[in-house]
């Protein structure tokens, strides 16, 4: 494991605060930056990148989520039902973290990455938005006020198999990689099952606390947990993200979709070709 | 705390008393944690300090672990008195998994 020094912690901090930031700019967790990050330029255990990143995750989607209630956009009902796939996956996941090689989770890391880049450059330039305030919303529906559309948006879900099965891969890889996971739910919840991306995206923000801590606590039961470390990059992540989303307001998506895939991009090459290294 | 009021939404709807409550919970668990681990990390650097920082930094890490569980146990308070039994039995699996893994966690260390 390793030492914690003043320098190691600030490296932490600033390399957390920069991926809260893009992760806020993009909406999503910087998970997919911290943990390259910290195995390849760090030297960590893969493990002891993913379990770090994971407290991240957690302080993240508990922060958005408080600072959401209210607004309508999460999805509590539809968030519950799905937990109960992303926790079982975020539980599987970190049983298998510790049974699976290094150079295996980071092939698996590279290859789970550059799907994620080949999803975002699909939907460059894409607004997924239901407007129909007619359409009851149903059991698992939502219905909420967007100031894009200038009016209430109400969605049915659909496919809710295909989003339990979406939510389960995603809590998996969210344990083993040490990601939030949402880039793989809010795709599929928005493209297969008609949540409208800012629901789908709120949703998933608020589920990824309980997946990660399926996780992280057994990373921390395996001592695979720096606290000192993770204190260094939650602050660094909290920090990220406040800026992030000050500044957020006034970045244009289309040119950060577009680095966040490059970036994606150079990441998993990285991350799979160190995993072929014996 | 105060009690919690029927507040209307922009969408027309009164916003549910769950929400809040999670949004509440959420912010406290996330606050006192940041705090310990914020402390705890500055003790860490300090000469002499090393024992307050070890406590100061696993508690923070505790209670931030803690925190979506206790959203979990909230949600199936609030569902019980809504008497909304498919819901309280969706979290109960929910819980039962975050306790799984902390089984996990305990036991898998020893094989």
């Amino acid at each position: 494991m390793p030492a914690v020094t003043p320098a190691l912690a600030l490296i932490i901090f600033g390399a957390g605060a920069v991926a809260g930031g893009l992760g806020a700019l993009l909406g999503i967790g910087g998970g997919v930056f911290l943990v390259p990050f910290l195995n390849l330029a760090l030297n960590f255990p893969i493990a002891a990148a993913a379990a770090i990143s994971l407290t991240t995750v957690i302080a993240t989607s508990s922060s958005v989520s408080a600072g959401r209630a209210g607004k309508q956009l999460i999805n509590l009902r539809l968030g519950m039902v799905l937990e109960v796939a992303t926790a079982a996956g975020g539980l599987l996941g970190g049983v298998t973290a510790q049974t699976l090689a290094q150079t295996t989770v980071q092939k698996l890391f590279g290859v789970a990455t550059a799907v994620v880049a080949i999803v975002m450059l699909g939907r460059l330039g894409r607004r997924n938005v239901i407007l129909d305030p007619s359409v009851e919303p149903g059991l698992l529906g939502g219905r909420y006020y967007e100031d894009e559309s200038g009016g209430v948006v109400t969605y049915r879900v659909k496919r809710l198999p295909a989003a339990l099965a979406a939510s389960f891969v995603a809590g998996n890889l969210s344990s083993l990689l040490g990601i939030g996971g949402g880039v793989i739910k809010v795709p599929a919840l928005n493209a297969w099952c008609g949540v409208p991306v800012r629901a789908a995206a709120a949703t998933s923000a608020f589920m990824i606390g309980v997946t990660a801590t399926a996780g992280a606590v057994i990373y921390y039961g395996h001592g695979q947990l720096v606290p000192a470390l993770a204190a260094a990059a939650v602050l660094g992540v909290q920090f990220g993200s406040w800026s992030g989303l000050r500044l957020g307001a006034r970045a244009s998506a289309r040119w950060l979709k577009v680095l966040m895939t490059v970036v994606l991009f150079v990441m998993s090459a990285l991350m799979f070709w160190r995993g072929t290294q014996p | 705390m105060s009690p919690v009021s029927p507040v209307i939404d922009v969408a027309g709807q009164p916003v549910s008393r769950l929400e809040t409550i999670l949004g509440r919970v959420l912010r406290v668990g996330v606050t006192a944690s940041s705090l310990c681990l914020a402390v705890g990390l500055a003790l860490s650097l300090a000469p002499g300090m090393a024992n307050a920082a070890r406590v100061l930094l696993h508690a923070g890490i505790i209670v931030l672990l803690a925190t979506p569980a206790a959203r979990v146990v909230a949600s199936i308070g609030e569902y019980v008195v809504e008497r909304d039994w498919v819901f309280v039995s969706l979290t109960a699996i929910v819980l039962a998994e975050l306790l799984a893994s902390l089984l996990a966690a305990v036991y898998g260390r020893r094989l």
